[in-house]
């Protein structure tokens, strides 16, 4: 592939990415208005609301580092979607990784910490104290599920992955392969996207002791994108590890959003946990599995 | 005269010239530019560095007892030689200017805070040219009571650490004589070449003996567990250029000799061979667990430190497990990673203790629980402790994800998940510490007594702007060290890393930094386009603030660092026990009741009743004689 092909391909895929972050956005919150029997937001309100909150007039920054966290946010994940193949594009999959992408994961969080930190209000840093701890919590079981991922494939590059799911169909998936880690994954998932029932240090219902509480306009804007991508993200790379990834966009897509849904219907179902209960739980049934799916995996 | 001649020559005159220029200003600068010195005199030396396999022998050698001891510098004495003298030249320079004015003012000795920095690399040079295992001893008994000296300089806890330190270094050097002893006994020669062709004669308990007498000897100094309780106080404490070198590079001297005799003489394929009684494991497995728990055991004690300086000693102990677990590895990538890891720490932790260096210039104090929003006051501090803190929690795009990459990756390809886990808990627990740390600093509520303060004087900013320099482009361009780290890999006989400029090429997965970075910098920018396509931001005081409704003042204090991470230490704070010390009470009340016990029977109790018994003894066994 030449360099021209390569670098439509690193601008092609964030955007495609962020457009289909948009639509699980969308599709989350049509769940939870369903399961509350509401009818729900309608198809083009996530993009209504980043308008909205960019377009608004009063936007408070707290200084530079405050700016600075909210653009390494987005753009950590912008360069991390580059590193996820998708059908028709692999951008930078033999270059990174599953590691090198399980890291730069991390710097939108370290933005949004030091964004955060910056405004000097002590409930935004208690939530990014919970942010952290809880990154702790779910990273574990994560990094174990793409250990044995990586450690069965025999390979880092999620192309590769791909490539060898593919060859032998419906049964060379991963889930056919390693059902146990890909349950650990799957139960580990809904804390990696942040959302319901692990969503305390976002705290969206009582914003006034999340993270989120300096963040007016284009900074709330700004984590808006960021969790679009961030839902992207997770399912893709789980699709990616289990689900064969996609040759064709119309059988990936199904797959990305069911991966999104499923997990999130049965999460909203449960009421939300404290911090030190998403340690608990991380670290107990997760892992448990993921440790049952690592050894089996590697007999 | 060879280079190398030239080099010790200049290195020991780096330790006279402060004594004679004493407490001047000049003392500074002179030893700078000194270091400067060496550094070139050490770029004469740089085809180790690139592939040229012949070491440089110094002409001096001594015939002692009939031994001879030579010394000489291969390709892993160039590269610990180059952090050293980087790492000298740069605390010397952070030293020079306003520094050195005030430390001079508070009464302390500029002259001796010189001379003990140019000791310490002076020693160091010695150890790292030793050409056989009893100039290797010397050096090593040299390097201890350098570093010694000079962590003696800081404050009477420091003193206290340092006693303990050296109690630590004593017993670990006697445990490094006796594995000196057994090899001469064996082989009748201090040579590396006559021990490394005696070891595959040698039966497995004699290796596992070496194998135990050398790395705890050596562990010492890196603060292995569970002889690491000596060094975050102890390093914490010395004066900030002097802690900014020793934690960069003093304790990687242990991983130093660690090297020649386990992996250059020894060879890790051996202690491979090393059953472990009644386990799966083997010799090597069992230090890489050691490795592994150095990692998680001091990084979680870091966490919960409230003092900047001791946060980023306790986090010097656990960085230390990623190197010697990377060389355990042994394979071309996990030891690429573990000495790649030696340089890259060296570079972020002296950035990092400068840093906090400066915060104590300008604000006096470190405690965590004092300070706060400093960043608008020192952005470039502030630059510096962020590049740092990145490249130590081992985030891209900075040179500590390149290392930990490569130990990452060499686990995968060996099959070792629990290992990787207890790196990556490690990895986890770093990033909560450092956030710790640079929010407790410069980020959150500014004091009103801070609302004054300037930016940390240019004397400092050098420095630090170069190493943060240093830590990005390695990070962006890792071939740059890699091909280092090639040459020590061939000339300690490990496999050697096939590598690039952006990283390694592998089949099965590699890593191209360039690309990685790049992208990642791009993503920054298309962030900030992003950012910038929303209205304009109007931007407050940072003393206007408010919180559930009200108004914070400036005098309501609500900075805190103690349990930072209140949710974490719910659950994991009852398994902080301090274990380690208790075992070190222990062992310590041990020795106190047993040398108070033979202290009592030789010289007080029963002198009368012993020498009857003595006598009873030898009529007994004069008359049964017959």
């Amino acid at each position: 592939m030449n360099l021209s092909e390569l670098l439509i391909e690193l601008l092609l895929m964030p955007l495609v990415a962020f457009v289909i972050g948009l639509g699980m956005v969308l599709m989350m919150r049509k769940i939870a208005a369903r399961l509350g029997r509401r009818i729900g937001p309608p198809l083009l309100q996530p993009i209504y609301d980043i308008i909205k909150l960019y377009g608004k007039r009063t936007q408070i920054s707290h200084g530079l580092i405050h700016e600075i966290g909210i653009i390494m946010a987005v753009g950590g994940y912008v360069a991390a979607e580059t590193l996820l193949p998708v059908p028709g594009m692999n951008g930078l999959a033999d270059k990174g990784g599953v590691i090198t992408l399980a890291y730069v994961m991390m710097i939108p969080s370290l933005g949004m910490a030091l964004g955060v930190g910056q405004c000097a209000n002590p409930n935004g840093s208690i939530g990014i104290s919970r942010a952290l701890t809880a990154m702790l919590a779910y990273d574990i079981p994560f990094i174990l599920v793409i250990f044995g991922a990586a450690y069965v494939y025999g390979t880092t590059n999620l192309a590769d992955i791909i490539a060898i799911q593919q060859q032998q169909g419906v049964s060379g998936w991963g889930l056919m392969q390693m059902p146990l880690l890909a349950l650990a994954g799957m139960l580990a998932l809904p804390a990696v996207m942040g959302k319901q029932p692990f969503e305390i240090y976002i705290a969206p219902a009582e914003i006034a002791t999340g993270p989120m509480v300096e963040m007016s306009g284009k900074f709330m804007g700004g984590l808006f994108v960021m969790q679009c991508f961030q839902l992207y993200t997770a399912g893709v790379l789980y699709t990616t590890l289990f689900l064969g990834g996609g040759a064709y966009w119309i059988t990936f897509l199904p797959k990305i959003y069911a991966v999104v849904a499923i997990p999130m219907a049965a999460a909203m179902l449960f009421p939300r946990y404290r911090t030190e209960d998403v340690i608990r739980l991380m670290w107990k049934w997760p892992v448990l599995v993921g440790l049952m799916g690592l050894a089996v995996a590697m007999k | 005269m060879t280079p190398l001649d030239q080099l010790l020559l200049l290195s020991a005159l780096t330790v006279v010239v402060p004594l004679f220029t004493g407490n001047r200003r000049i003392t500074g600068p002179l030893a700078t530019l000194l270091y400067t010195g060496q550094g070139l005199l050490l770029l004469r030396m740089a085809g180790l560095g690139y592939g040229s396999e012949t070491p440089v022998s110094s002409a001096v050698s001594l015939q002692v007892l009939g031994l001879e001891l030579h010394w000489r510098f291969d390709a892993l004495s160039w590269f610990f030689a180059l952090i050293t003298i980087g790492a000298g030249l740069l605390s010397s320079w952070f030293a020079s200017g306003e520094w050195a004015q005030r430390y001079r003012d508070s009464g302390s000795s500029l002259r001796l805070f010189h001379a003990a920095l140019a000791l310490n690399v002076f020693t160091m040079l010695v150890l790292l040219a030793s050409g056989e295992l009893l100039s290797l001893f010397i050096g090593w008994e040299l390097v201890s009571w350098a570093s010694f000296l000079m962590m003696s300089l800081g404050s009477n806890t420091a003193l206290r650490y340092a006693m303990r330190y050296v109690t630590y270094a004593f017993a670990g050097a006697m445990a490094v004589l006796m594995g000196l002893v057994l090899v001469y006994t064996r082989t009748g020669s201090f040579e590396f070449q006559a021990f490394r062709d005696a070891v595959p004669s040698m039966d497995a308990d004699t290796v596992w003996l070496l194998f135990g007498l050398f790395a705890a000897g050596f562990g010492v100094k890196m603060a292995l567990l569970p002889f690491h309780l000596w060094q975050a106080k102890a390093y914490a404490e010395t004066p900030g250029p002097g802690a900014a070198f020793l934690g960069a590079i003093s304790s990687r001297m242990g991983l130093f000799a660690m090297i020649v005799v386990l992996v250059q003489i020894i060879g890790v394929a051996r202690l491979v061979e090393l059953p472990v009684p009644f386990t799966f494991l083997s010799g090597r497995d069992l230090l890489a667990w050691v490795a592994v728990f150095t990692i998680i055991f001091p990084t979680f004690t870091a966490l919960r430190q409230h003092d900047a300086r001791r946060l980023l000693a306790w986090h010097g102990i656990g960085q230390g497990g990623y190197m010697l677990l990377g060389i355990l590895i042994a394979d071309d990538l996990g030891s690429a990673g573990g000495l790649m890891h030696v340089f890259n720490h060296a570079t972020y932790q002296a950035v990092l203790f400068m840093s906090v260096t400066a915060v104590i210039h300008r604000t006096g104090t470190s405690d965590l629980n004092k300070l706060g929003g400093l960043v608008a006051r020192m952005p470039l501090s502030f630059l510096a402790m962020l590049i740092g803190i990145i490249g130590l929690a081992g985030l891209p795009p900075m040179n500590g994800f390149v290392s930990k990459w490569l130990v990452y990756r060499a686990l995968i390809l060996e099959g070792s998940p629990l290992l990787f886990l207890g790196a990556v808990i490690g990895t986890l627990g770093t990033i909560l510490s450092v956030y710790k740390l640079i929010h407790n600093t410069f980020l959150g509520q500014l004091r009103l007594e801070h609302v004054d303060i300037e930016e940390a004087p240019s004397s400092m900013l050098w420095p630090m702007m170069i190493l943060s320099t240093v830590v990005f482009v390695t990070g962006y361009f890792p071939g740059l060290v890699l091909d280092w780290i090639a040459s020590v890999q061939a000339a300690v006989g490990l496999p050697v890393l096939a590598h690039h400029l952006g990283g390694v090429h592998i089949d099965k997965g590699g890593l191209d930094m360039i690309w990685v970075v790049s992208v990642l910098l791009a993503g920054f920018g298309v962030g900030a386009l992003v950012f910038l396509s929303g209205n304009r931001s109007k931007r407050v005081h940072q003393l206007d603030n408010y919180a559930g409704g009200h108004f914070l003042t400036a005098d309501t204090r609500y900075q805190y660092s103690d349990n930072f991470y209140p949710g974490l230490m719910h659950l994991i704070g009852p398994w902080y026990r301090k274990s380690f010390r208790w075992l070190e009470g222990g062992f310590v009340s041990t020795v106190d009741t047993v040398s108070q016990l033979m202290q009592g029977l030789y010289r007080h109790t029963h002198p009368a009743f012993y020498l009857l018994a003595v006598v009873v003894f030898a009529l007994s066994w004069v008359m049964g004689g017959d």
